[in-house]
C-alpha cells in the first residue's frame, strides 16, 4: 500500500479493473432485475402505455309498444369532446362563445376531464344544436383538441308523451359512479327514473372499445394490430311494451286540464295498458342537456309535473274501497245477499253521525255497491271487524309495493291495529276511526297503480298480478323475445262472494240509480265503481275503477282525478271512454271536440 | 505482416468502437425512423464517417506531437468555451452550441466545444502529470493539476450542463489516482461528496455516509491536522446540501427528488424514467425485434434518440441485445485500463486513464439513469447516442487509444 503510489503501479491498475467489473456488474445486475424478473409486470405497462381504448357507446334498446309501434326510438346527438393535453388554454374564451356556457363551467369540465385523462377525448358539451356544430366544425383547425362525436339520444315519435313511464337518463353522479361498478365511465348517463331506470341493464347493451396505438403525446397514429382485438359495442335489448300506444295518447288527451292519474291493466295478466300522470312533461327535454332554467322550472311548477301521480301517491280511495270490505264480509261469511239494512241517510256512532248523500232505504250488499250506499259499509265494518278489513286489503296488495316494473312506487298505507298502536298507542283510538276507513276514507292511502291491480283483481276473480308495462324484452343477439315473469297471488274468494261484488259493480254502470252511469260504453257491458275522496286540502278527488267487458274483462281502469269533485261524474266518463278505446280501437260514439283535437295520430295501426 | 499489424495494430480497440457504433446507428435508425424521414439517421451516418477519420488521424499523430499540442489545443477549446457561454445558441435550456449559420435556432452545421473539450482537457492533463519535475505529492502541483480539469468544468457547468460538468470531475480522480496521489487526498476529495449525496436521502443515510467517509479518512490519514481538517469539510458540505439545494434551478431539484421518490411522478419529471425502465423491462429476454419495440416506436421516450438511447436496444433486442451494448462497453473500458498499464510513455498512459474514466462515467451515469440507477443527468451515451460531436470526438477517444496501444512500447 504505501509503495504502490507510484505512476501507474500494478497495485492501481487492479484496481481501477475492479472498480469497472463492479459497474459492469451493477449493471448487468439491473438489466437482469427489469428484463428477467420485472418483465410480465413491465411489458404488460408497455402494453396499456402505446395502446387504448376507445368507447365505443352502444345504441340504447327501443320501446316497442303492444301493436309492434316504436314508442322510444334513438337518435343522433351531438357532443363536443376536449383532449385537455391538446386544448390551448388561451382558447377557453372563444370556446365558451360558441358553445354558449361560462367560462367557469368550461374550466371545470376540462379540469376534471384532465383527472380522467389528459389524452383521451372527454365531452364538455352534449347534444349541441346544429348551429353550434357547423360553427366548431368552421374552427376546428383553431381549436387543437376540439372534435365531436356522434351519441344517441332518445326520441318520442308517437303523440305518447309518458314521461313518467318512460322515464329519463342523466349523468352518471359520483356516487352512482362508485355503486354501478366498473361499466360506467364519468360523463356517461344511466337511467335514473321510470323504465329507463328498471330496466338500464338491458336497455344499455355494452359498450364496444376500440383499440388504437398512441404515442406519446397520447395522439392516436393508427388502429391496434388493424382493429382484430377491437370489441363491437353490444346494442341494447329493446323492450316490448304491454302499453298500447294509441290509447295511452288517447287517455294523455283526456286528461289534459286535469291533475290526477289514468292507469289501465290487463286483468288477465298485469300487464299495464297505459300509465298516465299528469301534468307531465314532454320526455324530449330530457334526451340530451336539459337546459337548467327548464329543469329549475320543471322542479318548482307548483303543479309538479315531475311527480308521478300514477304510482307515487297516497290518495284516500273513497267508495271505491268498498269492494274491499264486501269482499271481507262475504267471504268470511258475515253476511250474505240477504242481509238488508235499512238506509236511512245517517249514522249514528257514539255522538258523532256519519251522514250519507240519499237516503237509500232497504240495501243489501249489491244495491249498497251499486248506489255507494256508505250507511251499509258504516255498520258493515263493525260486523266485519277492523283486522278482518285489514286483512282484506292486504290481500288486494294495498300496503305494499306492487313491484312494479314502472319504477318509483310508494307502499301507500292500509291502517291495522297495529299500526293505530303505534301511531296513537295503545286504547287511545276508538271504533269511530274504522267507521271512516268503511268508505275508504281516512287515514287509508293508495296509489291509481294499487287500485287499477285491485279492479284487476276483481275482474279476474281475485288474481292480485305484478304490474308490468314490459312484456317482453327482446334479446339483442337473435331478436327473441323473453317473457318478462309474471308473478301474481291469489285474493282467495269464492265465486259467490266475486259474483255478488261484481254484480254490483255491474249496476253501478248500467243500473238505474247505479252512480257511474256515465261510464257506458255503447254495445259493451262494464262494470265499475265511483268514488268521491275527502280530502283535507281541497276539494274532492273524484275516482272511478272499473273493468270491461263485463264477461271475460279485457282491460281494468282507473281514473283519478284531484280535486275534481264527483267519481260518478268527472272520472266516470274518462273510464268509459278509455275502456272504449281500448276494446274497439276508436271511439264509436260521438266524440267531444276537446278530445278528437287531441287525439291526433292516436289510432292504433296494424303491427309490425 | 499479421503479425506485424498485430503487434502495432489495435484491432481490439477498433473492432469494439465500431461494434458500438453499428449498435449506435441501428438504435438511431429505430428511434428516429418514423419522425423525419430518417434525416437523423442519415446525419449520424455521416458523422460516424467523420469519426471513423478522426479515429485513424487520432491513431497516427506521433505521440510526442500530441504531447506538444495538448496546451495550445487546451487554451483553443478553453477560448471556444467562452465564446459559447456569451454567443451559443440554446439547445434545451443550455449554452453548449456553436451554429454555423443557423439562423433560426436549428444548428444545421455546428458542434458542442465541451464534446471536444473532454479531449483535449485529459490531453493537457496527461501532458502536465507526465511531465518529470511534476510531483503530486507537492501541493501546489496537485492543485496545479486539478485547477486543468476545474477551469473547463467551471465553464461548462456555467452553460448550465451538469451532467457533462460531472464527467471531467470523473475522469479527474481516477488519472489523479493513477497518477499516484496519495489515497488520503482522494478520500478527501470524494468525501464531502458522498456526505452531500447521503445527505439529500435524509438524515440517517447522511449519518452512515458520514461515519464511512470519516472512517476511510481515518484508514488512509497520513497526518491527523489534514484528516480532521478533511473531515470537518465533509459535515460542512453534508450540512449545507439542504442550502444549495434549495438555490438549484427547479428543474433539478424535480430530477434529483424524482430521483429519490421515483414513484411520485410518473408523468411529469419522472416520466423519462418511468418510461424507459417500462421500455428496457418490456423486452424481456429476447427483445421484441428490431423496430418493433413499441416504446421506441410510438415516441414514448423523450429524447430517445440522444440520452434514451439505451432503452431501443433494451426494448428491441431484450436482456441478450443489451447485455452485448454493456459487454462492448466493458471490452472497452478494460482494454483501456490495459493499455494505459501496457504503455510505457507516462502521458499516453495518463490519458488512455483520463479517456477510460470518461467512458465509464459516461456508461454508468447513462445507462444507469435509464434503468432508474442514477438521476436523470444528461449524458449521451458513447457511440449509440444521436449527435455527431460526441460521437467525433468518442471516435477520437478510441483512436488515442488505438495510437497508445500501437506506441507502447514507446517512452
Amino acid at each position: 500500500m504505501i509503495h504502490d503510489d507510484v505512476f501507474g503501479s500494478p497495485g492501481r491498475r487492479q484496481a481501477l479493473t475492479i472498480a469497472v467489473l463492479v459497474i459492469v456488474a451493477v449493471l448487468m445486475l439491473r438489466l437482469y432485475q427489469l428484463q428477467l424478473l420485472f418483465h410480465v409486470e413491465l411489458d404488460k405497462k408497455s402494453e396499456e402505455n402505446s395502446v387504448r381504448a376507445l368507447i365505443k357507446d352502444p345504441v340504447r334498446g327501443y320501446m316497442y309498444d303492444r301493436y309492434g309501434r316504436l314508442m322510444v326510438d334513438v337518435g343522433p346527438s351531438y357532443s363536443i369532446t376536449l383532449v385537455p393535453a391538446e386544448f390551448e388554454k388561451r382558447n377557453t374564451p372563444f370556446l365558451s362563445s360558441i358553445l354558449q356556457v361560462d367560462s367557469s363551467y368550461l374550466e371545470d369540465r376540462i379540469s376534471k376531464a384532465r383527472q380522467y385523462s389528459p389524452f383521451l377525448p372527454t365531452r364538455i358539451k352534449r347534444d349541441v344544436d346544429m348551429k353550434t356544430l357547423a360553427a366548431i366544425e368552421e374552427n376546428l383547425p383553431l381549436l387543437r383538441g376540439i372534435s365531436y362525436q356522434i351519441e344517441s339520444k332518445r326520441m318520442y315519435p308517437t303523440a305518447a308523451r309518458a314521461p313518467h313511464l318512460f322515464g329519463y337518463r342523466r349523468e352518471i353522479s359520483d356516487a352512482q359512479l362508485s355503486d354501478a361498478g366498473e361499466y360506467y365511465r364519468p360523463g356517461d348517463l344511466i337511467g335514473v327514473s321510470g323504465l329507463e331506470a328498471r330496466y338500464e341493464l338491458p336497455l344499455r347493451g355494452h359498450k364496444g372499445f376500440e383499440y388504437v396505438s398512441v404515442n406519446s403525446k397520447g395522439q392516436i397514429i393508427g388502429s391496434f394490430e388493424d382493429g382484430k382485438r377491437d370489441i363491437t359495442a353490444k346494442e341494447g335489448e329493446n323492450l316490448l311494451l304491454c302499453i298500447d300506444g294509441g290509447l295511452q295518447a288517447f287517455a294523455e288527451s283526456l286528461m289534459t286540464t286535469y291533475s290526477g292519474a289514468i292507469v289501465a291493466m290487463d286483468p288477465t295478466d298485469g300487464g299495464i295498458l297505459a300509465f298516465v300522470s299528469k301534468p307531465d312533461y314532454d320526455p324530449a327535454i330530457m334526451s340530451g342537456v336539459t337546459p337548467a332554467a327548464e329543469w329549475a322550472g320543471l322542479q318548482t311548477n307548483p303543479q309538479k309535473p315531475l311527480f308521478n301521480r300514477a304510482s307515487l301517491t297516497k290518495y284516500p280511495p273513497g267508495s271505491t274501497f268498498k269492494m274491499v270490505l264486501a269482499a271481507a264480509a262475504l267471504e268470511e261469511g258475515i253476511i250474505d245477499e240477504r242481509y238488508r239494512i235499512q238506509c236511512t241517510g245517517g249514522f249514528r256512532f257514539g255522538n258523532r253521525v256519519f251522514k250519507d248523500l240519499h237516503v237509500h232505504g232497504s240495501v243489501n250488499v249489491v244495491e249498497a255497491i251499486q248506489k255507494s250506499c256508505n250507511v251499509f259499509f258504516y255498520q258493515l265494518m263493525l260486523k266485519v271487524g277492523f283486522e278482518k278489513w285489514t286483512e282484506y286489503g292486504r290481500r288486494f296488495g294495498f300496503g305494499q309495493p306492487t313491484n312494479t316494473d314502472t319504477g318509483e312506487e310508494t307502499a301507500g298505507l292500509l291502517p291495522s291495529v297495529e299500526y293505530y298502536d303505534s301511531r296513537y298507542g295503545k286504547g287511545k283510538w276508538t271504533q269511530g276511526f274504522l267507521v271512516s276507513l268503511a268508505i275508504g276514507q281516512g287515514e287509508v292511502g293508495v296509489s291509481p297503480l294499487q287500485m287499477v291491480r285491485y279492479t284487476a283483481a276483481l275482474a279476474n276473480g281475485g288474481i292480485v298480478y305484478r304490474p308490468h308495462a314490459v312484456g317482453f324484452v327482446q334479446r339483442s343477439e337473435d331478436s327473441t323475445p323473453v317473457m318478462v315473469p309474471r308473478d301474481s297471488t291469489i285474493v282467495g274468494l269464492s265465486p259467490q262472494t266475486l259474483q255478488l261484488i261484481r254484480d254490483g259493480m255491474q249496476r253501478v254502470v248500467h243500473a238505474p240509480g247505479g252512480t257511474g252511469s256515465l261510464a257506458k260504453i255503447p254495445g259493451v257491458v262494464s262494470a265499475g265503481k265511483t268514488g268521491t275522496a275527502e280530502n283535507p286540502h281541497g276539494q274532492d278527488h273524484a275516482w272511478y275503477v272499473g273493468f270491461a267487458p263485463y264477461e271475460n274483462p279485457k282491460i281494468a281502469v282507473v281514473v283519478m282525478l284531484e280535486n275534481s269533485g264527483f267519481g260518478g261524474a268527472k272520472a266516470a266518463p274518462l273510464a268509459g271512454l278509455v275502456m272504449e278505446k281500448f276494446l274497439f280501437g276508436e271511439l264509436k260514439r260521438y266524440q267531444p271536440k276537446a278530445v278528437q283535437k287531441s287525439v291526433a295520430g292516436g289510432a292504433p295501426n296494424a303491427p309490425r | 505482416m499479421l503479425d506485424y499489424l498485430k503487434e502495432y495494430f489495435d484491432f481490439r480497440g477498433l473492432m469494439l468502437c465500431l461494434g458500438l457504433v453499428v449498435v449506435g446507428l441501428l438504435s438511431v435508425y429505430s428511434a428516429t425512423f418514423d419522425v423525419g424521414a430518417a434525416a437523423p439517421f442519415k446525419k449520424q451516418l455521416i458523422w460516424a464517417g467523420v469519426g471513423l477519420v478522426a479515429l485513424f488521424a487520432m491513431a497516427f499523430i506521433p505521440i510526442r506531437t500530441l504531447q506538444r499540442l495538448s496546451l495550445p489545443l487546451y487554451i483553443f477549446n478553453l477560448g471556444l468555451l467562452l465564446i459559447v457561454l456569451v454567443i451559443g445558441e440554446r439547445i434545451s435550456g443550455s449554452k453548449s452550441w456553436f451554429g454555423f449559420g443557423g439562423a433560426s435556432g436549428q444548428p444545421s452545421l455546428g458542434g458542442q466545444p465541451s464534446e471536444f473539450m473532454k479531449v483535449t482537457v485529459v490531453l493537457a492533463l496527461a501532458a502536465f502529470l507526465a511531465r518529470t519535475s511534476i510531483s503530486l505529492s507537492n501541493p501546489k502541483h496537485f492543485l496545479l493539476a486539478v485547477a486543468i480539469v476545474l477551469v473547463p468544468m467551471a465553464l461548462v457547468l456555467a452553460q448550465p450542463d451538469l451532467g457533462t460538468s460531472i464527467v471531467f470531475f470523473a475522469m479527474l480522480l481516477p488519472v489523479l489516482y493513477w497518477a499516484g496521489s496519495s489515497n488520503f487526498v482522494l478520500v478527501a476529495i470524494l468525501a464531502p461528496i458522498i456526505a452531500a449525496a447521503g445527505a439529500l436521502f435524509g438524515t440517517l443515510t447522511f449519518l452512515i455516509t458520514l461515519i464511512v467517509s470519516g472512517a476511510l479518512l481515518y484508514v488512509t490519514r497520513q497526518n491527523r491536522f489534514a484528516a480532521a481538517v478533511a473531515f470537518a469539510v465533509t459535515l460542512a458540505v453534508g450540512l449545507s446540501v439542504q442550502a444549495v439545494y434549495e438555490r438549484l434551478p427547479a428543474y433539478q431539484q424535480k430530477r434529483i427528488s424524482t430521483f429519490l421518490d421515483p414513484g411520485s411522478d410518473q408523468k411529469g419529471a419522472g416520466y423519462n424514467v418511468y418510461q424507459s425502465k417500462v421500455a428496457i423491462g418490456s423486452g424481456g429476454f429476447f427483445g421484441k425485434g428490431y423496430l418493433q419495440g413499441t416504446q421506441t416506436q410510438l415516441n414514448f421516450i423523450p429524447e430517445q434518440w440522444t440520452d434514451f438511447i439505451f432503452c431501443v436496444p433494451g426494448e428491441e433486442f431484450g436482456f441478450v441485445g443489451a447485455s452485448v451494448v454493456i459487454a462492448l462497453f466493458a471490452g472497452l473500458l478494460l482494454h483501456g485500463i490495459r493499455v494505459a498499464g501496457l504503455s510505457k510513455n507516462k502521458f499516453a498512459s495518463a490519458a488512455a486513464i483520463g479517456i477510460t474514466g470518461i467512458f465509464v462515467t459516461h456508461v454508468l451515469v447513462n445507462i444507469g439513469m435509464s434503468m432508474g440507477l442514477l438521476p436523470v443527468i444528461g449524458i449521451p451515451l458513447p457511440f449509440l447516442s444521436y449527435g455527431g460531436s460526441a460521437l467525433i470526438a468518442n471516435m477520437s477517444m478510441v483512436g488515442l487509444l488505438m495510437n497508445f496501444y500501437a506506441n507502447r512500447k514507446e517512452h
